[in-house]
């Protein structure tokens, strides 16, 4: 087997619409993916006999003229394989999960579609068993697995609806959505909605069950804290009014919106590889401004190897951003932006490394200036498994927000100056690094080459 | 009629849908905590794409994340702070 020309790595739209448009150029194209099956988090696919999530109208049928079009190509479709990084010789690291060894690979360019992440904001009791990312849970529903029991969704986004409206479609809908959020009392922000024609459809099919009163929409609510006893879950909530009111359940899904996956990337990569970036890895502006982003990368990544000008100037995403800026502007926080420091000193921050918001308070409290990489080095903020991608945003929002209460402005550090910017990219098994190397097959081959020299 | 397919989980049969996660196989059981980790935190499913390592469990001895690994028949998965014999 030869190295292919492009790697495209992430199996959602804007990694297989990447692969399908540079494969075109009849340049040799594999696409990655870290699960089993191709879909990303937006048309995750069912487990064998579970009834699939109807999609969204705008988004019907996309996923099967993608498939399709993926399978007419020449594109090698290798799954779970996890992106490690690249190392500093350009040679690009892939786990292979099943065979538990890491892929050395060189091909001519990389094309990273990894998608985004979900931000969730510490609250007290967020780190419990039972506590979900929104995004998580709903992973879970798409793969078949619908949450049971009593469910409560928090934080803010339409994700939360999104969610809600396919929990009541397969028959368990959540006991209330908190929203922080007042997109009913922003009338105008919503009728600008209207120069987006494609999502009224989607609206209508998250706002139906709202207006059913399938579940409670708390607008202009935070949930400020999650506490356990028993098997139930309870969460505390504050209305705009001040009022508190408690809900008993089973599981709590959060969303405080969404993060472009790039965390550890370098800024400058080694040079002799071309790197692209597409979809919401690049800017979160959802599926359909991925699946445009992607084919626009796999073209340029075609041309760019091939010497071609490359001729894209990713102009279609400048819609998608207008109509993400008007979302957040819909949603955003009614009680005002949340400010982390009136959180109880217990609140976990750094969940991996069992950090507390009293920890980072205590050593910020020395004499002397702390930096983010201190922060990182010394306090282990961000020094677990998860590489910070939960946890440093908030640390490093944190140390702002208590040095300007010092009286010292500072905005928050940028995430690459806690240092953290080289691979590997996400925890791999030592085993399976120590078995990196060549493909067998590659191997062969250059075997054979030995002996007819 | 096919055979109900399981795994274990400490020790316990759980059944599975072909396909799935550990993670969502442990959910259909309604096991939602998977024990301690090294730091001593409480494990769990939480983001569901591999990112939060918040569900690290042992497959069959080694450590991964419980909602990225498909689950087999026969596979043995425990926690990890039961994995160090």
């Amino acid at each position: 087997m030869r190295e292919a020309d492009i790697i495209v790595v992430g199996g959602g739209p804007a990694g297989v619409s990447a692969a399908v448009e540079a494969a075109k150029s009849g340049l040799s194209v594999v696409l990655c993916e870290q699960r089993p099956a191709l879909g990303g988090a937006i048309h995750r696919q069912p487990a064998e006999g579970a009834a699939p999530v109807a999609a969204l109208p705008s988004l019907a049928r996309r996923w099967q003229s993608l498939s399709a079009k993926l399978s007419a190509s020449r594109v090698e479709v290798r799954t779970r394989r996890a992106f490690v990084g690249i190392d500093s010789t350009g040679a690009v690291l892939i786990d292979d999960r099943a065979a538990g060894k890491v892929e050395v690979r060189r091909p001519r360019a990389l094309i990273l579609a990894c998608g985004a992440v979900e931000r969730v904001r510490p609250r007290p009791g967020w780190h419990l068993p039972g506590v979900a990312a929104a995004g998580g849970l709903q992973v879970m529903l798409k793969e078949g697995r619908v949450p049971e029991g009593r469910v409560l969704l928090a934080g803010s986004g339409p994700l939360l609806l999104a969610l809600a409206a396919q929990m009541t479609a397969a028959g368990n809908p959540p006991v209330a959505v908190v929203e922080e959020g007042d997109p009913v009392s922003r009338p105008l922000a919503a009728t600008r909605l209207l120069t987006h024609p494609f999502i009224l459809p989607d609206m209508a099919v998250l706002m139906m069950p709202v207006l059913l009163r399938r579940f409670l929409w708390r607008r202009g609510t935070r949930l400020t804290e999650i506490t356990q006893s028993a098997d139930m879950l309870s969460a505390r909530l504050r209305a705009p009014d001040g009022r508190e009111e408690r809900f008993e359940v089973d599981r709590i899904g959060l969303h405080d919106g969404l993060r472009a996956n790039d965390f550890g990337l370098t800024a400058d990569p080694p040079s002799g590889l071309v790197i692209l970036r597409a979809g919401d890895l690049r800017e979160v502006l959802g599926a359909h401004a991925a699946e445009a982003d992607g084919a626009e990368a796999g073209r340029e990544a075609a041309a760019r190897l091939e010497g071609r000008p490359s001729c894209g100037s990713r102009s279609a995403m400048r819609r998608h951003r207008a109509l993400q800026h008007r979302l957040s502007r819909i949603f955003a926080p009614a009680q005002g932006a949340t400010v982390l420091r009136d959180c109880p000193d217990e609140t976990v921050i750094c969940r991996c490394e069992g950090r507390t918001i009293g920890h980072l308070k205590e050593q910020l409290a020395g004499p002397d200036a702390v930096s983010a990489r201190e922060l990182r080095l010394n306090g282990r903020f961000g020094m677990g498994a998860c590489q910070g991608r939960f946890c440093s945003e908030w640390a490093l929002s944190l140390m702002s927000e208590l040095r300007r209460s010092a009286g010292v402005p500072a905005s928050p550090p940028d995430f690459a100056e806690t240092g953290v910017c080289r691979w590997p990219l996400r925890p791999v098994a030592l085993s399976s690094l120590a078995n990196a190397g060549i493909y067998d097959d590659t191997r062969t081959e250059r075997h054979i080459e030995g002996i007819s020299a | 009629m096919t055979a109900v397919r399981t795994f274990f989980w400490q020790g316990i049969e759980v059944p599975f849908r072909a396909g799935e996660s550990v993670a969502a196989a442990l959910s259909g059981a309604n096991i939602h905590g998977f024990g301690k980790d090294n730091a001593g935190s409480q494990t769990r499913y939480f983001c569901g794409i591999g990112a939060c390592q918040c569900c690290l469990v042992r497959v069959d001895g080694r450590t991964t994340e419980a909602c990225l690994e498909p689950v087999h028949a026969g596979m043995i998965v425990t926690a990890l702070e039961d994995g160090d014999a």
